[in-house]
């Protein structure tokens, strides 16, 4: 049971990787079209609702980890930034407001990239 | 195994560090070509297999073997599972510069009729890069379940 909410976990956590790469080739002058964009928004609506629920379950579940260990705080910290900025990138661009869509989707990029860190390394656990 | 894993030392997390970005950046890079290749932008799926998939392909296998010999998998007796990510792993490299070949020959051909088409070497392309999507699959299941 615990490895198959860690492979679900972990295939969100691939689907958010997913949203990342599309917006990269876009953010690096690939002319994607906007089902290309539209696969990548749902990829990253799914993936960050399955990496907060299954994590949070796995957290509660595992007995070596704990709710409030540094790591998992900081990862839902990081979480609830991506998240943010995420909404921010899909609000502009259905808007056509492409200000500074390509800086915040490179911030987004290093916060996934720091929960990546933080999953990885677990500091504190 | 889910203990095991909380406990491995930390000189191996670097190595598992790089295998799991080199992923990431194969799936997504993946999911990518499968979405332009099935809207018939053909030179974004074959940009998308030269520049992220190959690359991804490269930094995942590469951080596979890193912590494997860390982990002294890479000689004797291997888990099941970890076998199973190499026979994953491995053929995808072959299926990956088929789809790469088909698809830079749909986007020159493609270029040089100035039409969008691709026929059936951007078909060949998707259907191998789908393939390639559920291998990806199949090993993340592999490398969290760890069956014996």
């Amino acid at each position: 049971m615990d490895d198959w909410l860690l492979f679900f976990h972990l295939l969100a956590a691939f689907l958010l990787a997913a949203t990342i790469v599309m917006y990269s080739a876009v953010a690096l002058g690939a002319a994607a079209p906007g089902r290309t964009l539209f696969v990548a928004d749902r990829c990253w609506d799914v993936g960050g609702l399955g990496t907060l629920i299954l994590g949070i379950w796995l957290a509660l579940k595992l007995d070596q980890y704990g709710f409030f260990d540094g790591w998992i705080i900081g990862a839902l910290a990081l979480w609830f930034v991506a998240t943010g900025l995420g909404q921010t990138v899909q609000r502009r661009i259905a808007s056509g407001e492409t200000s500074a869509i390509a800086a915040m989707h490179w911030i987004r990029t290093l916060v996934v990239l720091g929960l990546l860190v933080l999953m990885v390394w677990k500091p504190g656990a | 195994m889910s203990l095991l894993a909380a406990i491995r030392p930390d000189d191996w997390n670097i190595a598992l560090f790089v295998h799991i970005l080199g992923a990431m950046l194969l799936v997504g890079a993946l999911a990518l070509v499968v979405c332009a290749l099935a809207w018939r932008d053909v030179r974004l799926g074959y940009r998308s297999l030269l520049f992220g998939v190959l690359p991804g392909w490269i930094v995942m296998r590469g951080g596979a073997q890193w912590i494997a010999s860390k982990e002294g998998f890479d000689e004797g007796d291997v888990p099941a599972w970890v076998d199973l990510g190499f026979i994953v792993s491995d053929p995808l490299l072959l299926f990956l510069i088929i789809a790469t070949v088909c698809a830079g020959i749909a986007a020159r051909r493609e270029r040089r009729a100035d039409v969008a088409s691709g026929g059936g070497l951007r078909s060949a392309a998707l259907v191998l890069a789908g393939i390639m999507l559920v291998a990806c699959v199949v090993a993340i299941w592999a490398m969290t379940t760890k069956p014996t």
